[in-house]
């Protein structure tokens, strides 16, 4: 395909959050680095975060009213309750909703995307979602998707069924992939629709997104799966992880000056939840640790903050985990593999979506323990945290693993591959 | 005379350091006794505060107390009594610091009585009425009738960072414009050698702590510069807050860097008497560094049809 532009412009368009805008800052850097010229469609709740990194913006735009703390509240209410609840149990109230929404994303955002791609004119794209627009097929350049939820995304016999938090031989396999397609099938059907609409062949149930010209899965070598059938290397290829450049965190100085430092980070949705975050912080107080507890947007929600904790409502993420002896995590892909990428041991309590697959991974693969939202006590905690500061095998484990992956770093990978496609 | 007590009496502290330069005016040696009468009336001031004074130098090891006799100097002007009143002063310094830090880190709520504080720091009733004094000075905490210290607002939430954005966009371009700035030329050489020395640091290489002292040193200077002395005083009291208590930034390398462009470009501009030019500089540049966070979230949490999020519900 010619290209449009002297220099490549690639445009990149994550999801609305977290974990799929800073991997693709991650990469977008090294494109950069490489002469190329990244640029980000974001979504209305994200605008400014791009432009800080050094990145022009394309804004699809918001439409209607914005939501309100009422809606938040609301969306607090109806779901909160279901992030205790296990990975089968969850189909129903929360993942059959939150795939109709998705849906409803993807429908909402086809007339806004297309614009812009008319606009700015890529020589590629970068799709890191779960669903796929119509707009990225007509935009008549080449399209990579980032598979940066977990491994699971793409099915295989040997790879466990997707948001199961299953091994992959797990007897309860079956009945899990037959509740997932009945709790997907009006959205499934939905979206079908709508691909119809744009000229666009349907996808198999329980799938929303297929392929793009060429596949990255952020999978880092320590937890990739043993595929039944190997993914083709001309169009699908793994990433160690995307760990981007950060500015460096300063710990500021605790009351408390020993001990090893654990950070305690679950990501834009688990910050929510402060009760839970804050019995944790309750046990942290009875720990020879120091800890660093983001907690979001929720600062007023806490007082009396013991003395060995240190909370704040955003890190450099990266840096902080870096200087860390553990890192309590929800299982989100990202926040995994930079505990992967630094060499850090993982507590994962999942409470939904990709979380599950990678705790279960997490724990299969030795790096790290699942503790479930609603299965711990205090005593519980503190044994799983005082365990993995202590556990040295893991420790050394980690280490081999970091130092391979900082060897052969996903960002570069990525970047280098997606030029090549050009 | 009443005022002049009632001032001497909210700071031991000032009347400790005094007490120190008049032993060393007169050159007392170690040993020599420090009559509360004598010393009361040469700082005007009644033998209670004094006998306080006194006992924050007692409490550093400066004087001694004997029973029956009073206090004598431990310390002379050969065994370091100039640096022990430095000393002194940091030491309250540090406990202010001590203090406003837990409090930014919620480790203590917004009202504090001196005796909470006293068996939280293991200090003496004076040495933190001290430090509640300095806090004071700043505008950082007030006095509540009774026994308890109300601490006022602080940049510790994305809502007070904001707020403190919007009232730095009023003044700061105004302290420039208003009649009158003069730029410290010397001062602004070593701003620009600083915010350089910084710009040739490896990517990812400037620390947020580090940044966050520059960015205040900075944006304090042109407060200083100010003509208007109303500005100049909102502004001094509102970076060194700032400084106090906004000290987890988060700011991507990227934004770090551009930000102390932004800051030699405004010199730049003032050093050519290109006022109004910095003034609007000084907008961007603030409107720039508004703290971006992302605001929403997927998987069900908002649909994009139903818009973005303006924040959380606690902000």
């Amino acid at each position: 395909m010619k290209r449009r532009n002297a220099a490549p412009v690639i445009a990149f368009f994550p999801e609305a959050s977290f974990g799929a805008a800073l991997n693709c800052i991650g990469i977008a850097q090294e494109l950069t680095r490489m002469g190329a010229v990244p640029v980000f469609i974001c979504h209305p709740g994200f605008t400014g975060v791009f432009a800080d990194y050094g990145f022009k913006e394309y804004h699809l735009p918001g439409g209607g009213a914005q939501a309100s703390a009422e809606d938040w509240q609301g969306f607090i209410n109806t779901h909160m309750p279901h992030f205790n609840l296990d990975a089968a149990a969850q189909l129903e109230p929360y993942v059959a909703p939150t795939w109709e929404a998705i849906v409803d994303t993807a429908i909402h955002a086809e007339a806004g995307l297309s614009a812009l791609l008319e606009q700015i004119r890529p020589d590629g794209i970068v799709l890191d979602n779960v669903i796929m627009f119509p707009a990225i097929a007509r935009a008549g350049c080449a399209w990579v998707r980032i598979v940066s939820c977990a491994e699971t995304e793409l099915p295989d016999a040997h790879v466990p069924p997707y948001l199961s938090g299953l091994a992959a031989d797990d007897p309860a396999r079956a009945g899990f992939e037959k509740a997932y397609l009945r709790a997907t099938r009006s959205a499934h059907r939905r979206y079908n629709e709508f691909r119809r609409l744009h000229g666009m062949a349907p996808l198999p149930a329980g799938v929303f997104l297929e392929p793009g010209d060429l596949t990255l899965l952020l999978s880092p070598e320590a937890v990739r799966y043993d595929r039944a059938t190997p993914l083709p290397e001309d169009r699908f290829g793994y990433l160690n992880g995307c760990v981007r450049s950060e500015s460096r965190f300063d710990l500021p100085r605790l009351p408390v000056e020993d001990g090893p430092l654990v950070y305690l980070g679950f990501g834009s949705l688990g910050a929510i939840d402060t009760d839970l975050i804050t019995r944790m912080i309750d046990v942290f107080a009875t720990l020879p640790a120091r800890f660093v507890v983001n907690v979001g947007g929720y600062l007023d929600a806490y007082t009396h903050v013991p003395d060995n904790v240190y909370l704040g409502d955003w890190f450099p993420q990266p840096s902080v985990v870096e200087q860390s002896a553990l890192f309590i995590h929800h299982g989100g892909n990202n926040s995994f593999c930079e505990a992967l990428y630094h060499g850090v041991p993982s507590l994962v309590m999942p409470y939904c979506w990709d979380g599950h697959d990678n705790a279960q991974r997490a724990e299969a693969t030795g790096t790290g323990v699942r503790i479930g939202r609603r299965d711990w006590t205090p005593d519980s905690l503190r044994r799983a945290i005082l365990q993995l500061l202590g556990d040295a095998p893991m420790r050394a484990r980690l280490a081999a693993i970091s130092e391979k992956m900082q060897a052969s770093p996903g960002t570069r990978r990525a970047a280098e591959a997606i030029l090549r496609l050009l | 005379m009443a005022e002049l007590r009632r001032n001497a009496r909210q700071n031991h502290l000032t009347l400790a350091k005094q007490v120190i330069s008049i032993a060393l005016e007169r050159g007392l040696q170690p040993g020599e006794h420090l009559p509360e009468q004598a010393f009361s009336e040469a700082c005007g001031v009644s033998r209670t505060p004094m006998r306080a004074a006194f006992k924050i130098l007692e409490e550093n090891e400066i004087l001694s107390w004997r029973e029956e006799e009073g206090y004598f100097l431990e310390t002379g002007p050969q065994d370091g009594l100039t640096e022990a009143a430095q000393l002194l002063e940091e030491m309250e310094d540090s406990l202010a610091t001590r203090i406003l830090s837990d409090r930014a880190a919620r480790r203590i709520s917004d009202v504090q009585s001196v005796s909470a504080l006293v068996r939280r720091y293991g200090r003496s009733r004076s040495t933190v009425l001290n430090a509640l004094k300095i806090l004071a000075r700043d505008g950082i905490v007030t006095q509540l009738p009774g026994r308890s210290w109300a601490f006022q607002p602080i940049l510790d939430t994305p809502r007070s960072i904001e707020e403190s954005l919007q009232f730095r966009l009023i003044l700061e371009p105004q302290a420039i414009t208003a009649p009158g700035f003069q730029l410290d030329a010397q001062k602004a050489g070593l701003l620009r050698a600083q915010m350089q020395a910084h710009l040739q640091t490896r990517q990812g290489r400037i620390g947020s702590a580090s940044f966050m002292r520059i960015d205040t040193e900075f944006h304090g200077f042109i407060a200083e510069c100010s003509g208007n002395r109303f500005a100049r005083g909102a502004l001094l009291a509102h970076h060194r807050l700032r400084r106090a208590t906004q000290k987890d930034l988060s700011i991507p390398d990227f934004r770090l860097r551009q930000s102390l462009e932004e800051h030699l470009d405004i010199l730049d501009s003032l050093e050519q008497l290109q006022f109004d030019v910095a003034a609007d500089l000084m907008t961007l540049h603030l409107r720039r560094s508004r703290i971006r966070r992302p605001e929403a979230a997927n998987r069900g949490i908002v649909p994009l049809t139903r818009g973005p999020l303006t924040r959380g519900p606690s902000a």
